[in-house]
C-alpha cells in the first residue's frame, strides 16, 4: 500500500460507525476514489462478512426450549451451601483483583511487624517481657530469682548478709519479700 | 409494545421467571454466538452460554442499570468465557473436525463449486486465525463484528478504554488479513 | 510489562518484592545511638499501708514483693552509649552502675553492678525487652528495703 496505509485505521473506525459525520463523509468521499482504500475497505468486509456467518449459521441451530430446559434446570439444581459463598467471593475479588490484593495483605502484614520497631507508639508503655538474666554474681551473698508470670515481672532479691548488717533493719522489715 | 429489557429485568427482580425467560429468548443467540467466537467449540460454548444464564438469574437482583443489560450480559459471558478458555485444552485437529461439523450445517448452496471450495477453506483459515489470536484479541473482534456493539460497550463489557478497544480491533484485524491475504 | 497481564505472576513478583523489602527494613533498622536508662529507686516497707502515686505505673510489679507500703525516693534518667556506661547514686550511699552491651531482636543487654560504697554488692547481665524493666532489691533501708526498677529504652 503506498500514501494510504495511515488511513486503515480511519477506514477500521468509519466501518465501525465511529467516526463524527463530516470525518464520515470525508473518508466516504476519499475512499469512493481512491483504489486502495476501496480494496482495504473490502478486505476488512470480507473478513467480518465471513465470521458473521460462519458464527450466525451455528447461532441458529440453537433452539430456544432445549436452551431453556437447561437453563431451568441448573436455576432449580440444589446449589450446595458454599456455592453462592464462593461466588459472592469471586465476584469481590475476581483473579485480576485477587492478584494484587494478595501480595498487597503480605505487604501490609510485612509492614505492620516492621512498623512495630521504628514507632514506638505502637508498643504499649510498660510492655514487657521477661527480663533473661544471663549471669549473677552475688559476691557470696544469698540471691534469689523470681519470675512473676501475670505481669511478667522478674526480680533479683540480694539477701542480706544474716550476720551483722544492719540489725535495726532486720526489725521492722523483713529481709526478703514474701514471694 | 414489547416491554424493554430493563422492565423485564425489573419483573425478574420482583420475581417473574416468564420475564427471564423472556431475556434468555432475546440473547441466548446472540450470547452463544460471542461464546462460540471466543472458546471456536460448539459443546463448550453450549455450556458456557447455559453457565451465563444461570448466573444472570442468580445476580439479576444486584443490577442497577447502571448499564444496559446485554452489556452486563455480555460481561458474564465473555468472564466466563475466558475462564473456560484457560481449562481448554484441546489440539488444533479436535478444532478442525469441531468446526467442519459448523460448515456443514451451513445451508448456504453456492451454484459455483469453485467459489464454494474457495469460501469453505476461507473459512477455516479465519477459524484458526482467529483462535490464533490472544483472548483479549479474540473479545474484541467477536463482539465488534457479531454484535456490532460501540466501541464505549465494548469496552464497558471488558473493562478497558474505548482507545484500547480501538488499538486492540485494528491488531486483530491486521492480523486475520496478514493470515487470510490469499483468500481476500 | 505484559508479565504483569498474569495474576499468578503478580502475585509472586510483589510478594518477592514484599519480602524483599522487609527484609531491607529489617537490615536497615536503625541501630540505637542510645540507650535511656530509668532508674526508680523505692523503699519497700510494712510500716504503713501507703502506696506512692507517682509509683502507679509500677504497681502491679511492686506489689508482687507483697510488702505494704511502697515510696519513691528518687527517679533518675540517663541517655547511655553502647559499650558505655554511667553511673547512678542511689540513696543508702549506694551506686549502680549500667552498661548497655548491645541491642538485638529488640531486646537490650545491659551489665549491672551494684556497690555500696566501694564495696560490689552485685554483678548481674541481663537481656530486657526494649522499654522493659527488671527489678533489682533487697539492700536494706530505713527501715524497710530498698527496690529498684531499671528499665531501658533504645534511642
Amino acid at each position: 500500500m503506498n500514501g494510504c496505509e495511515h488511513r486503515v485505521e480511519a477506514i477500521e473506525r468509519w466501518l465501525d460507525g465511529e467516526l463524527n459525520g463530516a470525518e464520515a463523509e470525508s473518508l466516504r468521499a476519499h475512499v469512493a476514489e481512491c483504489a486502495e482504500c476501496g480494496e482495504a475497505r473490502r478486505r476488512l468486509e470480507k473478513i467480518q462478512q465471513t465470521l458473521q456467518g460462519v458464527l450466525l449459521a451455528d447461532a441458529q441451530q440453537i433452539k430456544f426450549q432445549p436452551f431453556w430446559r437447561a437453563v431451568q434446570l441448573r436455576i432449580n439444581e440444589k446449589q450446595p451451601w458454599y456455592h453462592e459463598a464462593l461466588e459472592r467471593l469471586r465476584d469481590t475479588f475476581p483473579a485480576s483483583r485477587a492478584a494484587w490484593a494478595v501480595p498487597a495483605v503480605i505487604a501490609l502484614l510485612l509492614a505492620a511487624v516492621s512498623l512495630e520497631s521504628y514507632l514506638p507508639f505502637w508498643r504499649s508503655s510498660g510492655r514487657n517481657s521477661f527480663a533473661t538474666v544471663e549471669s549473677i554474681d552475688a559476691y557470696g551473698r544469698n540471691v534469689a530469682l523470681l519470675r512473676e508470670y501475670d505481669t511478667k515481672t522478674t526480680v533479683i532479691w540480694l539477701y542480706q548478709d544474716q550476720e551483722g548488717e544492719n540489725d535495726a533493719a532486720e526489725e521492722t522489715a523483713p529481709s526478703g519479700p514474701a514471694f | 409494545m414489547e416491554p424493554t429489557d430493563l422492565e423485564l429485568v425489573k419483573q425478574c427482580q420482583a420475581g417473574e421467571m416468564s420475564a427471564f425467560q423472556e431475556l434468555v429468548s432475546r440473547y441466548h443467540q446472540k450470547v452463544y454466538m460471542v461464546i462460540l467466537g471466543l472458546l471456536r467449540n460448539r459443546e463448550d460454548a453450549l455450556e458456557v452460554a447455559q453457565e451465563t444464564f444461570f448466573r444472570a438469574y442468580r445476580k439479576i437482583s444486584g443490577f442497577q442499570g447502571g448499564s444496559s443489560f446485554y452489556t452486563w450480559l455480555y460481561r458474564i459471558a465473555v468472564n466466563l468465557s475466558i475462564d473456560a478458555q484457560r481449562r481448554q485444552k484441546r489440539n488444533p485437529l479436535d478444532f478442525r473436525e469441531t468446526m467442519d461439523g459448523v460448515l456443514e450445517s451451513q445451508n448456504e448452496v453456492a451454484r459455483d463449486p469453485f467459489a464454494d471450495l474457495h469460501d469453505k477453506e476461507l473459512r477455516e483459515k479465519l477459524n484458526r486465525a482467529i483462535n490464533d489470536l490472544t483472548p483479549e484479541h479474540k473479545a474484541v473482534i467477536v463482539l465488534r463484528t457479531i454484535e456490532g456493539l460501540s466501541y464505549k460497550d465494548i469496552g464497558e463489557i471488558l473493562g478497558c478504554s474505548e482507545g484500547t478497544v480501538m488499538s486492540r480491533l485494528h491488531y486483530a484485524r491486521k492480523k486475520l488479513q496478514d493470515k487470510l491475504s490469499a483468500f481476500l | 510489562m505484559m508479565l504483569l497481564k498474569k495474576p499468578l505472576l503478580r502475585v509472586l513478583l510483589f510478594s518477592l518484592l514484599s519480602l524483599l523489602g522487609a527484609s531491607a527494613a529489617g537490615i536497615a533498622q536503625k541501630q540505637p545511638q542510645n540507650v535511656q536508662v530509668r532508674i526508680g529507686a523505692i523503699l519497700a516497707s510494712n510500716k504503713n499501708d501507703e502506696f506512692d502515686s507517682r509509683l502507679k505505673p509500677l504497681e502491679k510489679q511492686l506489689r508482687v514483693l507483697k510488702y505494704r507500703s511502697y515510696r519513691l525516693l528518687k527517679d533518675e534518667s540517663q541517655d547511655v552509649p553502647w559499650q558505655g556506661n554511667k553511673v547512678f547514686e542511689i540513696p543508702g550511699g549506694r551506686s549502680l552502675m549500667v552498661a548497655p552491651q548491645e541491642f538485638q531482636d529488640n531486646r537490650i543487654g545491659l551489665k549491672v553492678r551494684l556497690t555500696e560504697g566501694q564495696k560490689p554488692l552485685l554483678d548481674t547481665t541481663v537481656r530486657i525487652s526494649n522499654k522493659g524493666n527488671f527489678i533489682l532489691g533487697g539492700p536494706p533501708q530505713e527501715g524497710g528495703v530498698l527496690v529498684l526498677s531499671i528499665s531501658a529504652t533504645a534511642q
